[in-house]
């Protein structure tokens, strides 16, 4: 872009730590990280799948207290994940009802409440068919 | 800067992932935080009977086709979505590369062989049953 | 009572003597409430050093000239009162994300040719002769795309967006936005041609939803909601039948 005869100007380098300037920065970041504890955890989720190859002697289900460590973390990312993918969608998603536009807060409402939803069904038939 | 408008074209393989991505991600939000809650802490503390904690019921509904297509919805979107998302990470915290070509060819690559070691896993583990 | 004053730290940077932008450190008084940070910064103009440069005209949040990082956040500098930074320094510098040309007036030759380059202007497909009348347009067609031309091109979003810091190829923000107001337009049948443009790989898909350049917008332009809207409309288009018709 510059040439030897234009005035020399100052090039913008972006700073390595750039994301740790700004708390909404920072946030961004822990957004966009949530999916790698997601990732890990859905691949113990095939590992317990994988494990019922091994027959009834075999199964032991996973009982360790880092187990169960290792879940809450992995919730709590979970939930962040949910809760900003859910409400940023409301501002992407843009519908009309006879030619008015639907309010954003009831485009995200209503992505909570299948949110709610969704999980209880799900809950239900991980809980019920335990007997 | 840039060549005249008239050399653009539509990207269509980012328009495909980020599709992906979004479809990936509207189905983590809502499905995987109960599976968490129930399976990862709710079951091992033993709160509530979950499926997963014994033999018999676990490989049952396992085998039900109905949950092997949703275990394969569960698994393979999400990872489409993961790929995307730590991608776009790697290249904010400061790696160009993740954007190059191998880069793609390496995460959404990973998240296809995720989705088949998925299908086989619900092919071998669980005899179909209704 | 002694006259309240209130420290300036203003980068400097003369491409013909330094190596790198500094800090210059000026104390100003802090006569009045109403006093932003432009005024603080003409006071130093006009009172201690003639050679500090930066751009502004208006003084009223309309003309988008004076945009630059106070404390670290892109503001209009006429729009930053000093009562909210007083007693402690104010950290003025060039908006981020550009090259610097001296102290703090940065190079929009960048952001220009990105703001030509997605036509925005109202493209018909058959021009009407001037006798054919105007073109009507009713209030809820306006408010398709009312808060997308607010925009004045102040490009505090883009000195806000860490993708375009990151890679000055992306299109960015205020262009991407502004394209959008002209594609929601009832008058307006230039999408094809815009689409070029938003829909390549440094277009609309470079952007990860960070969400900055609408927090910053002193206009209350939204961005990030004209990106990913066209996100998903371009993605409709390829992916529903039918949908890439006319």
């Amino acid at each position: 872009m510059s040439t030897e005869t234009a005035t020399r100007e100052y090039r913008w380098v972006m700073p390595r730590g750039w994301w740790t300037r700004r708390a909404n920065y920072f946030w961004y970041i822990v957004r966009e990280f949530t999916s790698l504890p997601l990732a890990v955890w859905l691949l113990w989720f095939l590992v317990e799948v994988q494990r019922a190859q091994s027959g009834p002697k075999g199964y032991v289900p996973h009982s360790s207290t880092a187990f169960v460590i290792f879940s809450v973390i992995c919730l709590g990312f979970a939930l962040y994940h949910s809760i900003t993918f859910l409400s940023l969608a409301g501002v992407i998603l843009h519908f009309k009802v006879l030619d008015r536009p639907i309010p954003s807060r009831l485009v995200v409402l209503s992505q909570f409440g299948a949110w709610a939803a969704i999980s209880a069904v799900i809950a239900f038939v991980l809980i019920y068919f335990a007997r | 800067m840039n060549e005249h408008s008239t050399k653009k074209r539509p990207a269509f393989d980012h328009l495909f992932f980020w599709f992906m991505f979004a479809q990936g991600g509207v189905i983590a939000a809502l499905l995987i935080p109960v599976h968490i809650l129930v399976q990862g802490i709710l079951g091992p503390l033993g709160i509530v009977p979950v499926v997963d904690r014994h033999y018999d019921t676990w490989i049952s509904i396992l085998g039900n086709p109905l949950v092997k297509l949703y275990i394969l919805v569960l698994i393979a979107f999400p990872f489409f979505h993961f790929a995307h998302r730590l991608r776009y990470l790697l290249v904010d915290l400061g790696v160009p590369a993740a954007k190059s070509l191998p880069a793609q060819a390496v995460f959404y690559g990973g998240a296809v062989v995720i989705s088949l070691i998925t299908i086989w896993l619900l092919l071998t583990t669980a005899p179909l049953s209704l | 009572m002694a006259a309240k004053r209130i420290t300036i730290q203003a980068t400097r940077f003369d491409p013909d003597k330094d190596e790198k932008p500094r800090l210059q450190s000026y104390d100003v008084p802090f006569a009045d409430e109403s006093m932003v940070v432009l005024d603080a910064l003409n006071y130093i103009k006009g009172h201690v050093d003639g050679s500090l440069s930066y751009r502004w005209s208006c003084r009223m949040g309309i003309c988008g000239s004076c945009g630059m990082m106070v404390d670290g956040v892109p503001k209009l500098t006429c729009n930053a009162f000093l009562r909210d930074y007083w007693p402690k320094p104010i950290t003025v510098q060039p908006l981020n994300n550009f090259p610097i040309i001296r102290d703090l007036i940065i190079d929009m030759d960048d952001f220009m040719e990105k703001l030509k380059s997605i036509k925005p202007w109202i493209i018909r497909k058959q021009e009407l002769p001037l006798g054919a009348g105007e073109h009507r347009q009713f209030t809820p067609q306006i408010d398709e795309f009312r808060q997308f031309s607010q925009c004045i091109n102040c490009m505090l979003c883009y000195a806000a967006c860490p993708v375009y810091g990151l890679n000055d190829g992306f299109l960015g923000p205020a262009a991407i936005a502004l394209a959008r107001r002209y594609n929601l337009d009832s008058r307006d049948e230039g999408l094809k041609q815009r689409l070029p443009m938003l829909a390549e790989a440094e277009g609309v898909w470079e952007c990860s939803f960070v969400g900055e350049c609408s927090v910053v917008c002193p206009k209350g332009v939204d961005p990030a909601k004209a990106i990913q809207q066209t996100k998903l409309d371009t993605t409709m288009r390829f992916v529903l039948p039918y949908g890439n018709r006319d």
